[in-house]
């Protein structure tokens, strides 16, 4: 029984509809792209159409969908306080997309959309933009203050700002990062210890062991779906506070 | 998990600012180096910023 170890083959992009080509990189409606779709397609779902009713007592959909909405709207609130209720579609949409992305990468032999940095890092920087641009449409040249902490002796100043420009730079970047490596090194660990399993029962009296990387599997497992909702809810926490500077800008 | 991407991305937003610098600007090798060094102090005040060692920074009132 040959048994293949490649735990890098579950994020291959497979173009499932053909556009043709721009140079030599293929223009293709791939498989990520159809998760993305089903992603829109299951919030729509419990959001949409689960609140249609309206009903002041709330059926089992239409309560979860509110549970979603409430927790978020305390969860912006609290971190990008007075004014931030304009932010709660942006904010709102960023969560239940990478919710349900992760969630949908938990099934098995599923794709996680989120584990590839580019789709993570789009996001970010949208979470970016808006702050730029909402920042300069809102306060003008003051948001430049962001950069300005105050409470900081005058010598000490040029390198605080300089170090604030690149702490701000980084921002999207650490947001991207942070989600695509916890969704990437999640599926390739689960993949590793699912792996040894069979090697183990190929590999005649090691067989024996073989329930230890079955129960650590199973372990990860419970750990990747803690790890899919608790990075949504970081990265929606953490936009918010991003979101926070370009409303309150020189706190 | 979060205090490394704090770091790392420091790091990486320096190195990347300087490489740029460098690519447009033609100050080959300064920009990179100051930049990356730069970088490095981002990452530690992130660091800082993240763990709450800078409890009175203004700026970071809201951060956790």
């Amino acid at each position: 029984m040959a048994v293949k170890m490649d735990p890098i083959h579950q994020f291959e992009l497979k173009p499932l509809v053909s556009f043709g080509h721009i140079g030599n990189q293929e223009i293709a409606f791939t498989q990520s792209a159809l998760y993305m779709f089903a992603a829109v397609g299951i919030i729509a779902l419990i959001t949409v159409v689960a609140t249609a009713q309206r009903s002041v007592v709330p059926g089992r959909m239409q309560s979860m969908a509110e549970v979603f909405y409430e927790f978020i709207g305390s969860t912006l609130r609290q971190s990008a306080g007075h004014g931030s209720e304009r932010f709660m579609p942006l904010i709102f949409s960023l969560f239940m997309f990478v919710l349900v992305l992760n969630m949908l990468g938990m099934i098995p032999y599923a794709f996680a959309v989120t584990s590839h940095i580019i789709v993570t890092f789009a996001l970010a920087f949208l979470v970016i933009g808006t702050v730029i641009v909402y920042g300069f449409m809102a306060h003008g040249t003051k948001f430049l203050k962001v950069f300005v902490p105050s409470g900081v002796p005058g010598w000490l100043l040029p390198m605080i700002v300089a170090i604030e420009i690149v702490s701000f730079i980084s921002r999207p970047i650490s947001l991207a990062v942070r989600l695509f490596a916890n969704v990437l090194a999640g599926h390739i660990a689960l993949k590793i210890f699912a792996g040894f399993v069979p090697a183990l029962l190929a590999a005649g009296a090691w067989g024996a062991i073989s329930p230890l990387p079955l129960a650590l599997s199973v372990a990860v497992t419970a750990l990747e779906f803690l790890v899919a909702g608790l990075q949504a809810y970081v990265f929606a926490t953490l936009a918010s506070i991003y979101l926070s500077d370009a409303l309150h800008p020189g706190h | 998990m979060r205090l490394s991407t704090e770091f790392i991305a420091g790091v990486l937003a320096g190195g990347i600012l300087g490489w740029m610098c460098d690519h447009f600007l033609g100050t080959k090798p300064w920009g990179l180096i100051v930049l990356l060094m730069l970088g490095f102090l981002t990452g530690v005040y992130n660091v800082m910023r993240v763990s709450g060692a800078l409890p009175k920074a203004p700026t970071t009132k809201q951060d956790r």
